[in-house]
């Protein structure tokens, strides 16, 4: 039974690799952080290995968070833009768990891409501008006061991207579910990404409780390295605990109304 | 695991209905399709083929009804039911980016049991063996609609479902797939289930025919093959092409209900009539050049059933 069901991941996972934008999209990541290496390289510059890393992990999680929305807003709705939804929902197999495999195959596709930049941060970084591992690093180079070394705080810090990549596959998984069109899906996914992050900007500086519950205030969760509150507005930080919490409900209710339009629908494409 | 098949039935349609708002689609259709044979779905575009395809294989919810596959309802047993059943719901469409071989891959992964070696089978069987590495998006519309019936059979069905399987072929293509469709039911005992807007072609392809219209079942006929309609005793419509069609009607005046049509006088008779008529008709000295038997034709059938809506 599991057997069969990794079968099912197996299929995403075919449908994801075997079409060449997903390999051009991992092609600009390595690309890009050989290229900002190889010019700061050549422009003489010398710096730390761990800023670099820090610095272009930043810039390309955005890379990694517009192409995990284009391949998952593309992932449900593709299948009812070109027809596929048919063929493949008339199997011996629930429609919850196709979706469920689509959903696997996903994070996968995420967590994939955030290894590739670690590792192709940390090494080429390492091999172009030197490695220096103490614990010194974390304090005096990169500012962060703890007492960690400067692997540990990149790990930290990939593991919130990571929860950060999760909310928007899955945010991005409903909208295809529920918008059955893929050029929508991408299009609206990246404007409530992107604009809601904005709006949120002008929102926090309203003096309202409500504000605190927003989405977009609580998916950067780096702040919590460095300490154990967050300021979201005005006078008012919350902790780690309230951040999970928020982002668990609104995980909660993405999943739930994914799940339930998908089973329901009436697939007439 | 599966129960025994009831009255011979593959599958059961049972007061299948669908209601979207207001409107009702399909109307109450029952319907039973009996083992290894091609049954025909008929009606004009718009009359709920598709809608009642896309319930018997679960992609629509029912309104009211239920649809028994091999004694699964589709409804509470879907995996079940739906373990019996290949299709293909309107268009054939596959993954355009990726091969024909690996679409197959693909849809045998969801099914358990499908061989490597199964799939080469049915690969060779839809002839499509020089182009199965290409990509999908590279196939003309015959082959696809080949690659559609490759994925649909590949888990040896009980049932075939085609939607508009014509839509598109030349009539080469149709030749073929009607040869090919036949086969299927007489050799392996598959039932196949195929709907068309298209008199002429499910005349060909099928040996019985439900007729569908505004989403009600109006009849379901058998069709005669050609050959098997010559029963001695049967009555049927017979065209006399004479010289003198005056003499002639005034010779048969009141019986048989004789009368004048284009191409001479026609009659009901069984063959000993028509027999016994030819030789009334040269005793007389009327010339008969020639004898036709008019066979009513599905479309003539169709036509007094809805009434003269024309179904092209
Ligand atoms: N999703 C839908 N919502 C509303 N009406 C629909 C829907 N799908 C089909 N119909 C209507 O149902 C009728 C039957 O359509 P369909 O089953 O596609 O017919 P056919 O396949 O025989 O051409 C049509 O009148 C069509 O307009
Ligand atoms: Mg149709």
């Amino acid at each position: 039974m599991l057997f069969d069901f990794i079968q099912l991941i197996r299929n995403e996972n075919m449908k994801i690799y075997t079409r060449v934008r997903t390999w051009i999209m991992l092609g600009i990541l390595v690309g890009l952080v050989l290229a900002i290496g190889i010019i700061a390289l050549t422009m003489g510059e010398s710096p730390n290995n761990w800023t670099m890393m820090q610095t272009e992990s930043m810039i390309l999680f955005m890379l990694v968070t517009i192409f995990t929305v284009v391949i998952s807003a593309e992932s449900v709705a593709g299948e009812f833009t070109a027809g596929t939804i048919k063929l493949l929902l008339i199997r011996p197999w629930s429609r919850s768990k196709i979706l469920l495999s689509k959903y696997i195959s996903l994070l996968l596709f995420a967590l994939l891409q955030a290894a590739v930049l670690f590792v192709f941060t940390f090494a080429v970084n390492a091999i172009l501008f030197g490695y220096d591992g103490s614990q010194a690093v974390t304090q005096q180079v990169l500012g962060v006061n703890r007492d960690i070394p400067p692997l540990a705080l990149m790990l930290l810090e990939y593991i919130c991207q990571i929860v950060n990549l999760i909310i928007v596959v899955t945010m991005s998984f409903m909208i295809s579910t529920v918008f059955r069109s893929g050029g929508l899906a991408i299009g609206l996914s990246l404007f409530l990404l992107l604009g809601g992050s904005m709006i949120t900007g002008l929102l926090s500086m309203l003096n309202k409780a409500w504000v605190d519950y927003i989405l977009f205030l609580h998916m950067d969760l780096t702040p919590y390295i460095s300490s154990p509150t967050m300021d979201i507005r005005e006078g008012v930080s919350v902790s780690l605990g309230f951040s999970l919490g928020v982002l668990a409900v609104y995980y909660i209710v993405f999943i739930a109304v994914t799940w339930y339009v998908f089973k329901k629908r009436d697939v007439a494409a | 695991m599966d129960r025994p098949i009831p009255n011979g039935s593959v599958v059961q349609l049972k007061n299948v209905t669908k209601r979207i708002g207001k409107r009702t689609i399909i109307d109450n259709l029952s319907l039973d399709l009996p083992e290894a044979e091609v049954f025909g779905f008929l009606g004009p575009n718009g009359s709920g083929k598709t809608t009642t395809i896309r319930m018997m294989v679960g992609l629509m919810a029912l309104t009211d009804g239920d649809v028994i596959i091999r004694g699964h309802s589709i409804r509470t047993e879907y995996e079940k039911a739906i373990r019996h059943v290949g299709a293909i719901v309107e268009n054939p469409e596959m993954y355009k980016y990726m091969s024909g071989y690996q679409n197959l891959l693909h849809f045998s992964r969801m099914i358990p049991g499908i061989t490597r070696q199964r799939i080469d089978e049915v690969v060779d069987l839809v002839g499509l063996k020089g182009r199965i590495n290409d990509k999908v998006r590279t196939y003309s519309l015959g082959m696809r609609q080949r690659l559609g019936v490759a994925q649909a059979i590949m888990h040896k069905p009980s049932l075939l479902i085609l939607d508009e399987p014509t839509n598109g072929l030349d009539p080469a293509g149709i030749r073929e797939l009607r040869d090919y469709l036949r086969k299927l039911a007489k050799n392996e005992g598959i039932t196949v289930f195929v709907s068309s807007h298209l008199l002429s072609e499910m005349e060909l392809m099928c040996d019985r025919v439900a007729i569908i219209q505004a989403g009600k079942l109006i009849d379901v006929q058998s069709v005669r093959q050609a050959g098997t309609a010559n029963d001695a005793s049967a009555v049927s419509t017979v065209v006399f092409e004479v010289d003198q069609e005056e003499g002639a009607l005034q010779l048969l005046q009141g019986r048989f209900g004789v009368k004048r049509s284009e191409g001479g006088l026609t009659i009901e008779a069984d063959r000993d009539t028509v027999a016994a008529v030819n030789a009334e008709l040269v005793q007389q000295g009327i010339k008969v050049y020639s004898i036709r038997v008019l066979s009513k034709t599905l479309e003539d059938q169709f036509l007094e059933i809805t009434g003269g809506e024309s179904v092209v």
